[in-house]
């Protein structure tokens, strides 16, 4: 078990290496070994793939690894992931290294000689290989095709594709960092607010939230596309960051479409008091201006009165709960302020009387 | 190989203009030309892989000197790199060239190398989605591209699908409706990819996707290519899609029955328990539950009849394929009388039942020209009536056919054809006659209802006088036979002289040749010494390989048939089994 393990342990340096300008240094010898010992994981992945406690291990030892990584920030996957990696691990070593212009002439060479020995090979291993290289060119003309010709950008934001896909990546990433250590997940949470484009971010936050976690039939599916193996863990893990941080929260609540946030905050009822505190809060900042007859903000960040409306509008055509706790919180602020049925007093009172009419 | 390289030079001109046309512009008109050629093309890739492999550097330079220039326009064509086995040859050629290209040789081949090699990374990994947000955030990440690509074109997949149905749901919810046009460029983009796993969702809601239109929707190429793979057995599909497929795009259906025909002519002759795989394996007979279908296939199998001149092999083959038929139909019944009674139980309402427990459709519109009672008696299967009563039951149907056939007033029923068409479809019917007439003991004389049945079956075109004559003939024959049953020495020549070959007067029609056979053989499986002298017999009456095809083809289609109705007839069925497997080595 030592000795596979250790294997595991450099096999997952060999893979870090495998895409820098390292592999100049690289012979053909060198690339066969590297091979070898990627097939060999693969068999160890289809041998131990149903024993718990061994994969368990395989697991840990990984996670150490990004552990003594993870110190120098979470910087792109270097090695190996998790266990279910290991199915496909000389498919990404291939891929990284055919990537590689510093890998010399003739180990490039022999590199294609063993990925692409052509038609009718007596090796069943180089034939899966080869075709599930094939097959991965394949899935990508598929993607080109249905995004250039068919798709359509799917106006439900939590149900198009590219969003699933990005939120599906982030819990798996979430889970990959999840046992290694107690600060990893914020930490990767953190640093991607921060390193990647803030609205977009969001948008992949508030779809993950959203997402069912898979079921077991599915994750079998999952295990052998090399996608998610999430549990409901992951998103908890999410909410419980975004909770936890509050200027993140108050981007996720004032950036995102209403329609998206009734979602969430429907599923999510920790961050549905959240959100209604927000929405008084601002609401609280307006004042009414008797000349114009509206309600309006003193200051240039404050939230107007039409994106309240509507944002108050799609809470109350949510399914119950949330519909009566919105209207519970918007009649508590009323009374407090009075109780006044006359518009241009208390802007709770006038909030619920344009919901009154729209509804 | 040499021999099919020997055009290569001239095809690859032919292709080299194509792609350049393909390059130029992406419009509908080329897609759609792309796609029809994507076949040729691959088979042409292979034969240029064939070729290349053999050649060096400077062969290759010689004799297509634009080989790289062809293979970059190949690599930058979507369509051609999602098809089939397309990208994997395209790699295989692209490694010949890297592989040939001599090292350290100077600037330019370097050049050419690198481009090679960049083509190659361009097929595997370098595909990216040109939007910023999503490809910081997955680098940000630590994913590569080919992380999630798996992952991505599920969930593509899955949104095209979903929309699909919602459109088939509520047709008239505007906001979340798929254009008619957006499904029908969406077929076009499958065409390519209906053999990739991923796609069978898709392609699965594209042919049962129903719009509003009233014209098709799906592109005929799709359709084409959906069949063909399924008949290739590259996709596997519910039934229930396949036969949207065939309901919705006839050649499709045509060509299945075609491709079916194609198996069953290329297969050993007389080989009933390979027919019906063939049969079931095609979901014909499940999809023939639709009357639709069923009349379709119904159809291309009596043109078979009509052009082959009543082949055994194609009777056989209508047989086989009516039992499978009748099996789908008795399973579709049963499962929807289970959900009925389901249904019906929570609401309790099982007074109801009786009236569900009949067919979604009526007999009357698979079989449109036959009497309806002719048709219940005949889709009796012969298993579900003890054995003592078959010879009761082909009474009643030889009398409901003379019906039919010599009362001119039933002009509703078609001819004697339709009549006869109906009839042979039941093989478990039709072939009990003769058994019958030499089993059934019981009566000292030949009952007429039999022989008019058996004579009817042979010739269904002999008119009145002609089928009295060979009544007549049967009868004397069968007469003689019976008293042979009875006497303890019997020779191979006691038989020949009974059924009277060689005699005076004028030559028997073939048909009635053929029935004679038909009852000697039958007489050689029951008669207590029909298995000392069955060598003997069959090799005096085996006088061409047509009447040995002929007798082979009893053979297996006897033992088949008591297979099915499940008849204790141990000797009988050994002696059959013995003298098939002699046959068969012989022909």
């Amino acid at each position: 078990m030592e000795q596979l393990l250790q294997h595991l342990e450099r096999f997952s340096e060999v893979l870090a290496v495998s895409r820098t300008t390292h592999v100049s240094t690289w012979d053909p010898a060198t690339v066969r070994r590297a091979l070898q010992w990627a097939r060999y994981l693969r068999h160890v992945h289809k041998r131990f793939g149903r024993h718990a406690c061994i994969s368990k291990a395989l697991e840990r030892r990984l996670q150490n690894q990004w552990k003594q990584q993870g110190d120098s920030g979470p910087a792109p996957a270097p090695g190996l992931a998790n266990f279910q990696a290991l199915g496909h691990c000389d498919q990404l070593l291939s891929l990284r290294l055919l990537a590689n212009t510093a890998l010399g002439d003739a180990s490039f060479h022999y590199l294609l000689q063993q990925l692409f020995p052509g038609p009718g090979v007596p090796d069943a291993e180089e034939e899966w290989l080869q075709g599930s290289l094939a097959r991965l060119a394949r899935r990508r003309a598929a993607i080109h095709m249905l995004r250039f010709n068919a798709y359509g950008e799917n106006p439900v934001l939590q149900e198009d594709s590219l969003m699933k896909t990005q939120a599906e990546l982030l819990l798996r990433r979430l889970q990959e960092v999840g046992e290694a250590e107690a600060g990893g997940p914020g930490r990767l949470l953190s640093s991607l607010w921060e390193r990647s484009p803030q609205n977009n971010f969001l948008k992949v936050v508030a779809t993950a939230l959203l997402l069912p976690p898979s079921s077991p039939r599915h994750q079998e599916e999952e295990l052998e596309l090399g996608s998610p193996k999430t549990t409901g863990e992951e998103g908890q893990k999410l909410l419980r960051w975004l909770l936890g941080k509050s200027d993140v929260m108050v981007a996720f609540c004032r950036s995102l479409p209403a329609g998206l946030l009734t979602s969430v905050a429907g599923r999510h009822p920790e961050l549905s008091r959240v959100y209604l505190g927000l929405l008084t809060d601002w609401g609280r900042q307006l004042h009414y201006n008797l000349q114009k007859g509206l309600w309006i903000g003193t200051e240039s960040q404050d939230v107007p009165w039409e994106e309240l409306l509507s944002r108050f509008q799609s809470l109350c055509q949510a399914p119950p709960p949330l519909k009566d706790e919105v209207f519970t919180a918007l009649k508590s602020c009323k009374a407090q302020d009075g109780d006044f049925e006359v518009p241009g007093l208390s802007i709770w009172t006038d909030l619920l009387l344009s919901l009154g009419s729209s509804a | 190989m040499a021999q099919d390289s020997v055009g290569l030079p001239s095809d690859f001109q032919f292709w080299m203009r194509k792609l350049s046309v393909w390059d130029l512009a992406s419009t509908l008109e080329t897609q759609q030309d792309t796609c029809r050629h994507l076949p040729r093309f691959q088979e042409f890739l292979r034969q240029l892989y064939e070729a290349l492999k053999e050649m060096d550097s400077n062969a290759i330079i010689e004799r297509f000197p634009t080989v790289g220039q062809l293979l970059a326009k190949t690599c930058r064509n979507p369509l051609i790199l999602a098809y089939d086995e397309s990208q994997k040859i395209l790699i295989w050629c692209l490694c010949c060239l890297i592989k040939k290209d001599p090292q350290n040789s100077g600037e330019s081949k370097f050049n050419s190398w690198t481009r090679v090699k960049g083509l190659l990374s361009h097929i595997l990994s370098t595909f990216r989605f040109d939007i910023k947000e999503v490809d910081l955030f997955t680098q940000v990440l630590g994913y590569a591209p080919t992380d999630y690509y798996p992952g991505l074109l599920k969930n593509m997949v899955l949104s095209l699908v979903s929309e699909l149905r919602e459109n088939h749901l509520n047709g008239f919810n505007t906001q979340r409706r798929m254009a008619p046009e957006r499904v029908r460029s969406l077929s076009r983009v499958c065409v390519p990819l209906v053999t990739l796993p991923d796609f069978e969702p898709l392609v699965e809601a594209l042919l049962t996707y129903h719009g509003h239109e009233p014209q098709e929707v799906l592109w005929p190429e799709f359709c084409d290519a959906v069949n063909e793979a399924f008949l290739l057995k590259k996709i596997s599909l519910p039934t229930s899609a396949i036969l949207c497929l065939w309901l919705r795009h006839l050649p499709s259906l045509e060509n299945t029955m075609l491709h079916l025909f194609e198996k069953l002519i290329s297969s050993e002759r007389n080989f009933l328990r390979r027919i019906e795989c063939f049969m079931k394996d095609s979901s014909l007979p499940a999809a023939a539950c639709h009357p639709a279908i069923f009349r379709v296939v119904d159809e291309m199998f009596r043109y078979a009849l009509l052009e082959t001149d009543g082949a055994l092999e194609v009777l056989a083959a209508i047989q086989v394929f009516t039992r499978c038929f009748v099996e789908a139909l008795e399973k579709e019944d049963k499962q929807r009388c289970q959900e009925n009674q389901r249904g019906k139980e929570s609401f309790q309402q099982t007074a109801l039942k009786q009236v569900d427990i009949q067919l979604k459709f009526a007999f009357k519109t698979y079989f449109p020209y036959a009497s309806p009672s002719l048709v219940m008696v005949l889709l009796q299967h012969p298993k579900d009536i003890p054995q003592g009563l078959w010879h009761q039951a082909l009474k009643h149907i030889s009398e409901m056919l003379k019906e039919v056939v010599e009362d001119q007033t039933h002009g509703s029923y078609g001819g004697p054809f339709e009549s006869w068409f109906l009839f042979v479809h039941f093989g478990g019917w039709a072939d009990m006659v003769a058994e019958q007439l030499m089993t059934s003991e019981a009566e000292a004389e030949a009952p007429e209802a039999l022989l008019w049945l058996l004579a009817f079956s042979c010739s269904p075109g002999a008119g009145h006088q002609q089928r009295a004559q060979t009544m007549v003939e049967v009868k004397a024959v069968l007469s003689c036979l019976m008293k042979l049953l009875r006497s303890p020495t019997l020779s191979a020549r006691d038989l020949q002289a009974a059924a009277g070959e060689g005699g005076e007067g004028a030559p028997r029609p073939p048909a009635c040749q053929q029935l004679i056979r038909r009852l000697l053989l039958n007489f050689l499986l029951w008669a207590p010494g029909g298995h000392a002298i069955a060598q003997e017999v069959i090799t005096l009456m085996a006088q061409t390989d047509a009447i040995m095809h002929e007798i082979i083809g009893f053979l297996d289609q006897t033992l088949y048939r008591w297979d099915h109705l499940c008849v204790e007839a141990p000797r009988s069925r050994k002696l059959a089994r013995e003298l098939l497997a002699e046959l068969r080595g012989q022909a």
